[in-house]
């Protein structure tokens, strides 16, 4: 029986190049275009009929450019309080998942307790948070932490769970050990479950963030102050240019979610094009 | 003492003896094995076959050490299901693929080498070092070569056929030179032409390897082409209905499927299965 040469690796760079060209023909971009012209158009036409529902695009563009320093720095401030309570919500929330699926016993202790943080509103959380940690970078984080925290857990959960059972079967004739059969088999078989939960909890820690910022206003930076300040004086430009750049950060976050699962999840079946 | 059954076992390599299972279902008790004795000789092939719902699955359980039974006794080389685990002894492929998906063809196949690394150093194993065993034994690459998976060996089970899937899990059961190799109706999701090239591929390696299997099975041809003794199961409950030696020639080639002897034997399951059949129904519904 002769050598055979390997078969090609699944995704060799001329068939990225491929996916490139597929990417910049028209018939993909065109239509976002015309969506994104169409909106334009009727935000300049109802800004022009009435100023105090919408300001005009043009205003904020000039407010952006005007001082983007100030943009800069308060949406760093921000992104960095999200980025924070992320990594520290989602790293407890993969900590306690793996606990809990190993562990009866503590499904039962913290389930019902995690589900309680869950159905609390974090907007109501977040003045207290404030009360208990000063108006520093740390209710923040930890507001964007409490955000992260659940749907990572609950998916992580059942990643974990959701190895089949005739695979474990395999694992068990050969007397694998738990923790074979906790790295081998549920830590993969969890991550696509993980990175759906990642899908939403990234843009929705700006959402934890601005909520804790809301609730300190006036005495710290990020965004979210400058959008209750300059609300409370009708600077509606000053306003939207702060959502914009929310609206980009949080674009961006959900950008690195989806490129990284396609790196990692190339093997599932969600990633199949 | 153990040792000594284990080199004087040609009797029994495998042995179910006077086994009994129930399950609780609900309100209802189902008894899945009655009184099930099962003997397989060392390195032979042997297939079970019977009707749906008579216990197969069950009894490969128990002898896989996946389940105790609640009465009677499982032995694997004179050793328990769970010391024959712990050693590495068993291959085990289930009705479905249960491949890892992230894995390729080849990490697959080499994904239970990492497990349970200690077997290794548990104990001598009686005919693990047969010298005619050794090309194919220890070469993961030459197995699925073999098993005609040589041109896949980087893919990964999404893009493998239903047929290249199980012939991926029976190579990985294979390259645990398990001592005895389970197979729980390995075939019975493919189409009759994919079917019958993977059973003949199965009896390839096998030929060579002559491991210990015991083979779960729906088709009579399927049970005739590949085994030395078929045993035959009955439904309601569970039990050993009768066996029946195939005294066909090996190597077994594609041509036997034509062939009158080979008739003559599934004419022969066939009687067994269906005379068990009416005692049951008989007797019990
Ligand atoms: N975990 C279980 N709980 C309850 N009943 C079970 C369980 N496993 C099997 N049974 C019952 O035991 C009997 C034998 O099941 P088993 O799966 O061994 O049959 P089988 O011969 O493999 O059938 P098939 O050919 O359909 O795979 C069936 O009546 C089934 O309903
Ligand atoms: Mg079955």
């Amino acid at each position: 029986m002769s050598l055979q040469p390997r078969a090609p690796r699944p995704r060799p760079a001329a068939a990225r190049a491929r996916t490139w060209a597929a990417a910049l023909h028209p018939r993909v971009w065109s239509p976002t275009l015309v969506a994104l012209a169409v909106a334009a158009a009727v935000w300049s036409w109802v800004a022009r009929r009435s100023p105090y529902v919408l300001p005009a695009p043009g205003s904020v563009v000039e407010q952006l450019a005007g001082d983007p320093g100030l943009y800069l720095v308060n949406a760093w401030a921000t992104l960095s309080e999200a980025l924070l309570g992320l990594a520290a919500g989602a790293a407890a929330a993969f900590a306690v998942a793996v606990a809990v699926s190993e562990s009866v016993l503590l499904r039962r202790a913290v389930m019902p307790l995690a589900v309680v943080l869950n159905v609390t509103p974090v907007v109501a959380i977040a003045p207290a948070l404030v009360v208990a940690f000063g108006f520093g970078i740390l209710p923040k984080v930890v507001v964007a932490a409490l955000t992260t925290f659940f749907p990572v857990l609950m998916n992580t959960a059942t990643g974990l769970r959701s190895v089949p059972r005739e695979v474990l079967q395999v694992f068990r004739t050969v007397h694998a050990s738990r923790w074979d059969v906790l790295v081998r088999l549920r830590f993969p078989s969890a991550l696509p479950f993980v990175f759906a939960a990642l899908r939403v909890v990234f843009p929705l820690s700006l959402v934890g963030a601005i909520v804790a910022e809301f609730s300190a206003a006036g005495a710290t930076a990020g965004l979210g102050t400058i959008i209750k300040v300059a609300a409370a004086n009708s600077q509606l430009d000053r306003v939207f240019a702060s959502i914009g750049c929310l609206a980009l950060m949080g674009a961006l976050l959900l950008l690195v979610v989806t490129t990284v699962e396609r790196r990692v999840l190339s093997w599932h079946s969600s990633q199949a094009r | 003492m153990v040792e000594q059954r284990a080199d004087g076992d040609e009797q029994a390599f495998v042995a179910v003896r006077d086994a009994c299972k129930v399950y609780d279902d609900g309100p209802r008790h189902v008894t899945a094995l009655h009184h099930v004795d099962l003997e397989v000789p060392r390195g032979r092939f042997v297939s079970v076959i019977g009707p749906s719902g008579c216990g197969k699955s069950t009894l490969l359980r128990l002898v896989a050490g996946l389940e105790e039974p609640d009465s009677g006794e499982v032995r694997i080389c004179g050793r328990t299901p769970a010391h024959a685990a712990e050693r590495k002894m068993v291959g085990f492929v289930p009705q479905t693929p249960a491949l890892l998906p992230w894995l390729d063809v080849l990490g697959n196949v080499r994904v239970l080498e990492k497990v349970n690394r200690a077997a290794r150093r548990r104990g001598p194993e009686p005919s693990r070092a047969a010298p005619e065993r050794c090309d194919l034994a220890g070469d993961p690459v030459a197995l699925l070569r073999r098993l005609g998976l040589g041109e896949v060996l980087h893919r990964r089970p999404g893009q493998l056929s239903g047929g290249m899937q199980q012939r991926t899990a029976i190579a990985r059961a294979f390259a645990l030179q398990p001592q005895v190799l389970l197979m729980d109706e390995p075939f019975s999701a493919l189409d009759e032409f994919t079917r019958e090239a993977a059973q003949l591929q199965l009896l390839d390696v096998w030929q060579e390897l002559r491991t210990t299997v015991v083979f779960v099975t729906h088709s009579i041809t399927e049970a005739v082409l590949l085994s030395d003794t078929v045993v035959v199961m009955a439904a309601g409950p569970g039990r050993v209905a009768g066996t029946v030696d195939v005294l066909l020639d090996r190597p077994r080639r594609s041509g036997l499927l034509d062939s009158a002897a080979l008739h003559e034997h599934e004419h022969r399951v066939r009687e067994l299965l269906s005379s068990a059949w009416h005692a049951g129904a008989g007797a019990g519904r």
